[in-house]
């Protein structure tokens, strides 16, 4: 991962703050940030730091705490696209972005996105309107299914039961989407300011 | 049996003396004034001259770093990473028009791609957030001597050693053992003296006496921490029957409010030497001192204040609305307790200058003793108090809209971020309520296509 000294100095000492100057982080340091409990996937994006499947550990479950390099890792789904990337590194980077998404949906790691976990994610992602009935988040969650069915594979048979999701069927729906310049965090550009007292 | 030179006892003796007298001398010094609330000016010359050494010390780093051809100013960091100021919908909106493949009139309702913003600013904020920066101690941009706050100086010549050395030496074996000496004087003065006032009858001279008191004791202690303060706008010091609110680093923030002025404090019995400074000094005028179950029932508070608070005669509450000590940098949420009583409110700004001391007490790293300790081995704490114009509660205003008026004026007299957030954050998680405005404005862009769709 192409980030300087001085990043990685930064996000350490980040690292530090989180976890309370421990070596490990575990879930409940992340409950020192406040900001975090305004989104409404907090605990999607929680998680997904210590699935095994981002950290490259396993094909599923979930680490107890990550190391400073785990949190790395992580952040590394994150970088900026380099302009000195060929075409197959950035398709490259862009899968790896999209299998970061998919993991979040995909709650049970059997690599398929099923009806239960799509409408869990919309039920989520909307929980804090009060007027939103659990079936009206429902309805809106079958739609959008469905329609992705659509996508992946064509029309159905009234009697034919879709599975879930694919990774495959899911590049297929983000196809055309530019999820790779859009999908990671810049550092500042620092520049050192005049030291006036 | 060893061989003691014949004028070795007298050398002892002679040092004995002259450090005794010298000791004497600098009490005498620092005491009487403090007892007639005068200066010398000694504390204002000896930070010129810290200011010196310290303007000395940067450049010869300076200097070393040139030579050595590094860089030596860390870059200034507000924050590590570039926030893009978009809002929700936008996004959402430019994401979905990206992915062509659906014709523009058959907007749908919901996309797997929605769930990427929030995914992202989830990352953002864990990388980097406002709130938990405000709870360490501020990071300096030069060296003041102190190996406590050297973070990122590393081009340390021989020269800048010693004067390090000689700085340790003079604050540990000379200034420390002086300042806890002024303590104690100060503080026993304090227990002594209002409870021998406490045995008058009351009247016109028990309440001079008691001021005077109190006055002297404070600034026996502020020379105990050799805290160089400048006082602006005094001419709006809080009233009797007012209440004095202002922004809490410390607690010497109290110390340096009371050497100024005659209060009367709030806050909890405690135990222990600071219990018998609270029993004493109640004897001498009405302080509010509120037992550990007290301090629960808000009603309660809020009924002794305002007694308090409406008797004329009774001097003005000191009180630190923040609940927690902040690091200095800004001023987080005013609880409102004290803002619907409906006294006037006399607003109060304390900035500490972390040159020559961090003042903040970190209360999760550090406990009282050791606070004080770190205090005492600075080498001064400098400060500005300004004393801001009363304030009232308006007539259709509620409280927290009054206490988030007098912040803003805090913060801005000071030089302070103001910030939303609840200082006690630091040990409590955030209300549901936040993370409900923003599901709600996602939910509100979802359903309200639904209900478009519905109705067609």
């Amino acid at each position: 991962m192409r980030v300087s000294s001085d990043q990685i100095e930064q996000l350490h000492r980040r690292f530090k703050q989180l976890s309370g100057d421990q070596p490990t982080i575990r879930k409940e340091n992340f409950n020192s940030v406040p900001d975090l409990e305004l989104n409404p996937i907090r605990a999607k994006i929680v998680r997904a730091f210590f699935d095994n499947r981002n950290l490259r550990k396993g094909p599923s479950g979930l680490a107890e705490e990550i190391s400073f390099e785990d949190f790395l890792t992580i952040m590394s789904y994150f970088r900026p696209i380099d302009i000195s990337m060929d075409e197959e590194q950035v398709e490259q980077c862009r899968k790896e972005k999209l299998r970061f998404l998919f993991h979040m949906y995909d709650s049970d790691s059997d690599g398929r996105i099923t009806l239960e976990e799509y409408r869990n994610v919309v039920e989520e992602l909307l929980s804090g309107n009060p007027h939103i009935e659990k079936e009206s988040a429902r309805s809106i969650a079958d739609g959008a299914m469905m329609e992705a069915a659509s996508v992946c594979v064509g029309q159905m048979e009234p009697d034919q039961v879709y599975e879930g999701i694919t990774f495959e069927d899911f590049l297929k729906i983000w196809q055309g989407i530019d999820i790779e310049t859009k999908m990671h965090v810049r550092f500042l550009n620092m520049e050192t300011i005049a030291f006036c007292h | 049996m060893f061989l003691l030179l014949p004028f070795d006892s007298l050398i002892v003796n002679l040092l004995g003396i002259s450090l005794t007298v010298l000791f004497t001398l600098l009490l005498v010094f620092i005491i009487v004034p403090a007892i007639f609330g005068v200066s010398f000016g000694i504390r204002k010359l000896y930070m010129k001259t810290l200011l010196k050494i310290f303007a000395w010390a940067t450049l010869r780093m300076e200097r070393g770093a040139k030579e050595k051809n590094h860089q030596l100013y860390k870059p200034y960091t507000n924050g590590i990473i570039a926030k893009d100021p978009t809002s929700l919908e936008e996004e959402i909106k430019e994401i979905r028009r990206s992915g062509s493949s659906k014709a523009l009139d058959n907007t749908p309702e919901f996309e797997l791609s929605d769930i990427f913003y929030f995914c992202r600013k989830g990352m953002e904020t864990i990388m980097d957030d406002e709130v938990t920066k405000r709870f360490s101690a501020e990071e300096l941009e030069s060296w003041n001597l102190l190996s406590r706050t050297n973070y990122n100086f590393q081009y340390i010549s021989l020269r800048l050693t010693v004067l390090w050395g000689l700085g340790v030496l003079i604050r540990y074996c000379f200034l420390l053992p002086l300042r806890i000496a002024l303590a104690f004087t100060g503080i026993s003065l304090l227990v002594v003296g209002t409870t021998m006032v406490g045995y008058l009858p009351s009247g016109r001279f028990k309440e001079f006496l008691s001021k005077h008191v109190h006055l002297m004791c404070y600034r026996i202690c502020v020379r105990a921490l050799t805290a160089i303060i400048t006082y602006h706008d005094r001419k709006n010091r809080p009233r009797n029957g007012g209440l004095c609110v202002a922004n809490h680093t410390s607690p010497i923030d109290v110390i340096i409010l009371a050497s100024d002025g005659y209060y009367a404090m709030v806050g909890q019995v405690h135990g222990g030497l600071l219990g018998v400074i609270q029993r004493a000094m109640v004897k001498a005028c009405p302080h509010v001192w509120f037992e550990r179950s007290e301090v629960k029932d808000r009603h309660l508070v809020a009924k002794r204040l305002t007694e308090h608070v409406q008797d004329k005669s009774k001097l003005p509450i000191l009180i630190f609305p923040e609940g927690t000590c902040i690091n200095n940098t800004s001023v987080m949420m005013f609880k409102k307790g004290s803002f619907e009583i409906g006294a006037t409110v006399y607003p109060v700004a304390i900035k500490y200058d972390p040159q020559f001391g961090d003042a903040f007490w970190n209360s999760s790293k550090y406990g009282m003793v050791t606070y004080l300790l770190r205090m005492m081995t600075s080498w001064a704490i400098v400060c500005s108090v300004w004393y801001l114009p009363p304030m009232t509660r308006e007539a259709d205003e509620d409280a927290v809209h009054f206490a988030n008026r007098v912040k803003s004026a805090i913060a801005r007299q000071g030089g302070l971020v103001d910030l939303l957030w609840d200082g006690g954050l630091k040990r409590e998680k955030v209300k549901d309520t936040f993370k409900e405005e923003q599901q709600k404005l996602y939910s509100k862009m979802i359903v309200g296509n639904h209900e478009d769709r519905s109705r067609s």
